[in-house]
């Protein structure tokens, strides 16, 4: 009886352990093939394209998606993935569930998050890049040489949302020209007793752009390409200065009093009621301004300006809701509707598009809405010529907004946040296999 | 089996051949066994979310987790968090249960009001509650309309006693349980032990802290077990509060964990989960052991 029991146990834990096996689920085959690209209104009657999207994205393709089911007879579902987006999506594609398209951050590294290479189509050769504005064209959504990331708004800048209102109570006609005279406005409007900076350290993700816009030479010059080989580190005095510098500006007392607790709701309320004259952020602030006051108010209250050490250089960081990814899902149908979805999205559908969001058109030959907000256009007329931010270049992104967030809070120093930093980095670089780790 | 097996009818074997244990013992083989053991292996691989291929990577991660002060930072937050919430959900629990004693329709209502919690979802308590600390929020729009003054204490903005009030959270939620379990504890006290001390003259204190605190010793056992040992794996409340913040004075390890796991470093996710569960285990034997000795007067 017992041997009998014993052998059953066995046999048991034999079969579930080859049942699961030692593979990753996630794993998919590799073969690069060249794409080709369906016109547009090929009938796709019966197939159905899924969409991944966050929360705050998933009513961006409707008008898109309106017009392609009514010119091709195919069905397509957006599912939105609960915040934290990025991560649901990483786990869901680990384990081996992939949409046919998704949005996603077209950055090199999040790209690699995905492993690309073995999960996404190669969009090379794609119809509409001959129809983008030729210095947004390759910005970003490449990796290793291969475009994988079909950018479809412009990608968020980091920058200076000021108000209008403020500087000119304060006398304030010219623009800061490069980071010393925007330190001396801060300094200048201080002395005036106004709040020059207003930082959200308790919803901490804005904390890094401070450390970001100060890089921007420093990028243009190759430094996220050293750090990303391993020559160079968080710690080493280009960025260990740029820390070091926004901890000096918290202490001299520039920031808002309740730098620890404030929130990002906060900040928005507070550039608009003019308690404080200047915001570093990116375009999703703006979308919080408008959720509080119209075009009107916005267009005659808030403006925008880049800034870098030497000039006004803009450091730009792609988001989610900039660009899409069409996924390898081993049905050749459906992937080739899911690039004819792209092509129509960038080609004829994109006028619909770009109206249906009040948003600033990516190609010359299609106009942007009169109604999209004055700082907006400025934000996006600087992407252009921007330096790339640390999501955008390097190939890990750890979490140095988080280790900002714990030295505005005082339990870490600027040194231990480079430390930190450097350390997560090192960790995700070498589970890449980046060589130098 | 073998020996008092002789004492059974034998048809009783016949009823239960071994083999019908199969669908149940397969069932926990591969939601049960497999996952444990994986939270093994894997530990010692180097699967992340960047490649295919998993690899064995020896003691790799641990002695990276190790040598980063994050890992270790959050062992010790996890600790002190349980020490406190087992602290106060027994205290709070304990409280309830003498007042709410007597069997009457109030103390009836009552106590089902407290357990209410118990039964909430405890991301729903989190967000409840960040909500009634913000420095805007509720407690403190009552605390100025009591003192007549504007109060704005960010009580999840210290970087030292936030960890007290989050706890403080964890233990209100699960009060009622605890309460519960004392309420069937005290109801097992012999009446006649009670009405002995009552006629030697015992005060109401002298009778607790002598004889009705001391029978209650297995209630405590499981209050204080589940209590510390659970809030060990606490996350959600945490998550919904504070995140981890201010200043990483409330990462538990499980945010560390979900942290790392969002990171793509599943193998270093899996190691740090294999960190808590031996902490866990360790913390367990002597914790239970030492309150199982004090259930010796019984």
């Amino acid at each position: 009886m017992k041997n009998r029991f014993r052998s059953t146990l066995a046999l048991a834990a034999a079969a579930a352990v080859a049942l699961a096996g030692c593979s990753d689920p996630g794993a998919g085959d590799s073969d690069a093939g060249p794409a080709d690209w369906p016109a547009q209104d090929a009938d796709l009657s019966g197939t159905t394209l899924t969409i991944w999207a966050a929360q705050n994205s998933n009513t961006v393709p409707d008008s898109v998606i309106a017009g392609f089911e009514e010119l091709t007879g195919a069905e397509v579902e957006v599912v939105t993935i609960p915040d934290p987006y990025e991560q649901g999506v990483q786990t869901k594609v680990a384990t081996g569930d992939k949409p046919d398209l998704a949005f996603w951050q077209p950055t090199a590294s999040q790209l690699t998050a995905l492993n690309a290479s073995q999960n996404l189509q190669s969009l090379e050769g794609a119809p509409w890049l001959d129809s983008y504005d030729p210095a947004l064209r390759d910005i970003t959504g490449i990796l290793d040489d291969t475009r994988y990331a079909a950018l479809i708004t412009t990608p968020a800048v980091e920058g200076v949302y000021y108000n209008k209102e403020v500087f000119a109570a304060n006398g304030v006609t010219d623009l800061p020209t490069d980071w010393d005279s925007f330190i001396q406005l801060a300094r200048d409007l201080k002395a005036e007793g106004t709040t020059p900076f207003y930082e959200m350290g308790a919803d901490r993700w804005a904390t890094q752009w401070w450390v970001q816009v100060q890089l921007a030479d420093a990028a243009e010059d190759g430094l996220w390409d050293r750090v990303n080989a391993g020559e160079e580190a968080f710690t080493d005095p280009t960025i260990q200065g740029a820390i070091d510098t926004y901890k000096a500006l918290i202490d001299e007392g520039l920031f808002n009093e309740d730098i620890k607790t404030a929130t990002f709701e906060d900040q928005g309320a507070a550039l608009l009621d003019g308690d404080a004259a200047m915001v570093m952020q990116v375009n999703s602030f703006f979308g919080q301004l408008q959720s509080l006051a119209d075009t009107e108010e916005l267009n005659q209250k808030i403006g925008f300006f880049p800034i870098s050490p030497s000039g006004n250089t803009g450091t730009f960081i792609p988001d989610q809701s900039n660009a899409l990814v069409a996924f390898k899902t081993g049905d050749a149908d459906r992937e080739s509707a899911s690039r004819q979805l792209l092509s129509y999205w960038l080609g004829d559908g994109y006028g619909d598009f770009v109206n249906a969001q009040s948003t600033v058109s990516l190609q010359p030959g299609v106009e942007t809405p009169a109604d999209v907000p004055e700082a907006l256009l400025s934000a996006s007329e600087s992407v252009g010529d921007a330096a790339g931010s640390m999501q955008a270049l390097a190939i890990a992104n750890p979490d140095l907004y988080l280790y900002l967030a714990d030295m505005i809070q005082g339990t870490k120093t600027p040194t231990e946040v480079a430390e930190a930093t450097q350390a997560q980095f090192a960790e995700l670089a070498k589970a890449q296999g980046a060589e130098g780790f | 089996m073998s020996s008092n097996a002789l004492g059974v009818p034998r048809s009783r074997h016949r009823d239960h051949p071994l083999w019908f244990l199969i669908p149940a013992l397969a069932v926990l083989v591969v939601f049960f066994f497999v996952p444990t053991l994986f939270n093994f292996v894997y530990a010692f691989t180097d699967w992340s979310s960047f490649k295919s291929a998993i690899n064995f990577a020896g003691t790799d991660n641990f002695t990276s987790l190790f040598s980063n002060g994050t890992l270790l930072n959050s062992l010790k937050v996890t600790l002190v968090y349980a020490v406190l919430v087992a602290l106060f959900q027994n205290l709070f629990g304990l409280g309830l249960a003498l007042l709410l004693e007597r069997d009457t329709a109030v103390n009836r209502a009552v106590r089902v009001a407290f357990f209410i919690p118990v039964v909430m979802s405890a991301l729903a308590v989190g967000y409840i509650f960040q909500a009634l600390l913000k420095p805007d929020g509720a407690l403190n729009g009552i605390l100025g309309w009591l003192t007549g003054t504007e109060v704005a204490i960010p009580w999840l903005g210290s970087t030292t006693w936030t960890i007290v009030v989050v706890a403080i959270v964890h233990a209100w939620k699960w009060m009622g349980l605890s309460m519960l379990i004392y309420l069937a504890g005290l109801k097992t006290i012999n009446e006649d032990v009670l009405e002995a001390a009552r006629l030697d003259g015992a005060s109401r204190w002298t009778m607790f802290r002598a004889i009705r605190f001391p029978l209650l010793a297995p209630a405590v056992t499981f209050n204080v077990a589940t209590a510390l040992l659970g809030s060990m794996n606490g996350f959600d409340i945490v998550q919904a509060t504070t995140e981890g913040g201010p200043g990483g004075t409330t990462e538990l390890l499980n945010i560390f964990i979900f942290r790392t796991f969002g990171q793509g470093l599943f193998a270093q996710a899996t190691t740090m989960s294999l960190v808590l569960f031996l902490m866990v285990a360790i913390l367990a034997f002597p914790v239970i052991r030492y309150l199982r000795k004090r259930e010796d007067v019984l």
